[in-house]
């Protein structure tokens, strides 16, 4: 079943190059090609439009190739971790405590940034930690992960912080903050900044280069449990460094961009398809395409509804989802 | 037997009263007898109640003087109490504070509707704006036999024909016209003291700092930014009246005059969240003014308040 990986992931860093040009093609002040070239060789900040490119579209682009990444590894990782297709990186609560989080600043405070800091993205990481760490006590006994109770668990907490945080947009006084809780819920890659884009960074490079080590172990256990310790992989352990690096990566990204969903539980999906389920590059693979799809549907965002775009979470659902079950019936892969 | 003793009743009972206030209380009692019957010869003369259509085009029948009536928007209860018999005003939502009068009367939830509370109060008619009650709620309430009024503004002049309207509706004509000749002096007066300028400044005015959702092209700020001597920085037009904008696209507009919030706080959260807009000549020029959020929200009678006001800051060097 498995392939010739190499082809594979330099067309997806082709794509992934052709996408970060348009990317910076696209946006309020127009720009050819060669501008952009001159603007990465002699980079002028006085110049409002070299200004845009370098501090705005840039690391906007570098934002959605970090989540897109993140988002998808963090899906693998997951799938992998409870041996189950349907599993995503929201599974252990991350979204909605990131949104609980998320509303709760909006909602409380009535000012967003304190000493200089903008508090939303950390309420928002804080969350998503708190319920993570809720999910898995009561998904784990006696420090053992349990696949079917981490899985409800989380479906329970999930359900629970929706709740709150709707009870707080209900109660909320203002229709501005209302709109943000819904702009938020959606995903967007606007506020990214250089200076937020290291924790991603961080995140995806610690975790590419220790899931090197684990390629092996992943691959054994998606063949399910037994097999993975008659094969001599120490289960319980892979399990907890595979939640928490799935936590790490989904909450630094959640909390920066909002919850942009489905990326995480196609792209990995995708990669087998492509690669098979126990090719060596599997995790670099899925990195890459996780990154180009999410930087795609920005793209199409920001093109169909200028200037600020759509949010990039309808885009994965809307083009995502219809592509997603074209190539499910026309393969028939068993999952 | 019992006649007779219902008349001593009678007069046993006007006997414990000193006499002038038995007389008193007699007079008292005709008068308003008679105000009734007056009252009722009046409303039988003008007894046909009125088919009126709204600003969105819907009819409906109200009575010819309504009697019970309520807004379900702050700027609406503004118009009403400007124009109407504030008697009559029969409820407040809870984000209706001015006048402070409007605190005294009882409250009714808005969003979500109260329905029933609505209902209980058996209004006349119930006056609301474009947008904030939604149609489905106003489909709900003319179900239950409460026409709904609803008013649409899209240039200052509509807040004086709204006005205009009102007064017909209410029976008030006399009033609104005073009302709507003096405030339509006062904005041609505020108008012509704008002195020539080549170029109006542009001026930004935001709503929301995350996302970044700003008074659009088809918002009544257009109008009175334009009264107050300026031009409203956002040209295009959108689909939403309060459209989000990137930070690329406010870079690009590079308008002259933010308006938010002080210098001091949105220096501090807006420019501390967003730096690369600290190139805006706004920023540049520290003409970033904070302003009264009641004006400049609500199509309001005190519109001219809130043209002076952005005139105020706009003439600040």
């Amino acid at each position: 079943m498995s392939r010739h990986a190499a082809p594979w992931i330099l067309a997806s860093l082709v794509l992934m190059a052709v996408l970060v040009v348009l990317g910076l093609r696209i946006g309020s002040f127009a720009t050819d090609y060669a501008f952009i070239g001159r603007t990465l060789l002699h980079y002028n900040p006085q110049e409002p439009t070299q200004l845009a490119l370098v501090e705005l579209r840039l690391p906007r682009i570098v934002m959605a190739l970090l989540a897109g990444a993140g988002l998808a590894l963090s899906g693998y990782l997951m799938q992998a971790m409870v041996n189950n297709s349907l599993a995503d990186p929201y599974l252990l609560g991350t979204a909605s405590g990131a949104s609980l989080g998320a509303i709760l600043c909006f909602s409380l405070l009535t000012n967003l940034t304190v000493a200089g800091i903008y508090l939303p993205p950390l309420a928002a990481l804080a969350g998503a930690l708190l319920t993570t760490l809720l999910v898995v006590a009561l998904g784990s006994q006696r420090g053992q992960l349990i696949p079917g109770q981490l899985l409800l668990s989380g479906v329970a907490i999930s359900s629970l912080t929706a709740a709150l945080g709707g009870l707080l947009s209900f109660l909320s006084s203002s229709e501005g903050q209302l709109r943000t809780v819904v702009f938020w819920a959606m995903g967007s890659f606007e506020r990214a900044g250089w200076d937020v884009l290291p924790y991603p960074a961080g995140a995806v490079a610690v975790a590419l280069v220790l899931l090197v080590f684990l390629q092996k172990d992943l691959n054994v256990l998606l063949l399910g449990e037994e097999r993975a310790q008659t094969l001599g992989v120490h289960v319980a352990r892979t399990r907890w460094i595979l939640v928490v690096m799935a936590a790490a990566l989904t909450g630094c990204v959640v909390a920066l961009c909002g919850p942009v969903g489905f990326v995480g539980l196609m792209v990995p999906h995708l990669t087998r398809w492509l690669l098979g389920v126990t090719g060596r590059a599997n995790l670099l693979f899925c990195a890459l395409l996780g990154a180009d799809f999410l930087l795609g549907c920005d793209l199409l965002a920001r093109l169909l509804y200028p200037p600020a775009g759509l949010p990039v979470g309808l885009i994965t659902a809307l083009f995502g989802v219809p592509f997603f079950v074209y190539l499910l019936r026309k393969k028939r892969v068993a999952l | 037997m019992r006649l007779y003793n219902r008349r001593r009743c009678y007069l046993w009972s006007m006997m414990r009263f000193p006499f002038p206030l038995s007389v008193l209380l007699l007079l008292t009692l005709l008068l308003v007898a008679g105000c009734q019957s007056n009252d009722k010869s009046v409303v039988a003369v003008t007894v046909a109640p009125q088919q009126v259509t709204d600003d969105l085009g819907h009819q409906l029948t109200i009575p010819a003087r309504p009697r019970r009536i309520m807004s379900l928007a702050a700027s609406m209860t503004e118009m009403l109490y400007a124009v109407a018999d504030t008697a009559t005003i029969v409820a407040r939502t809870q984000v209706c504070d001015y006048p402070k009068a409007v605190l005294r009367k009882p409250v009714i939830s808005s969003y979500p509707l109260d329905l029933e509370g609505l209902v209980a109060l058996h209004p006349d008619v119930v006056f609301t704006v474009e947008g904030i009650t939604s149609l489905d709620d106003i489909a709900r309430l003319e179900k239950l036999g409460i026409p709904v009024y609803c008013q649409r503004y899209s240039k200052v002049t509509d807040i004086l024909r709204g006005l205009t309207d009102l007064g017909r509706l209410l029976g008030r004509a006399p009033q609104a016209k005073y009302l709507v000749d003096s405030l339509a002096t006062e904005l041609k007066s505020l108008e012509q003291s704008v002195a020539p300028a080549p170029v109006r400044p542009r001026v930004l005015a935001i709503t929301w700092q995350d996302p970044i959702y700003v008074y659009g092209e088809n918002t009544l700020f257009t109008d009175r930014i334009r009264l107050a001597g300026g031009q409203n920085a956002v040209t295009e037009h959108f689909a939403q009246p309060y459209p989000a904008l990137t930070r690329e696209y406010i870079l690009k507009l590079n308008p002259d005059v933010l308006i938010g919030g002080s210098f001091g706080k949105l220096d501090s959260t807006f420019f501390k969240s967003y730096p690369e807009l600290k190139r805006i000549k706004a920023y540049q020029t520290r003409r970033v003014y904070g302003i009264t959020g009641d004006l400049m929200e609500r199509p309001s009678p005190r519109v001219a308040e809130s043209v002076r006001e952005l005139q105020r800051l706009l003439r600040t060097p």
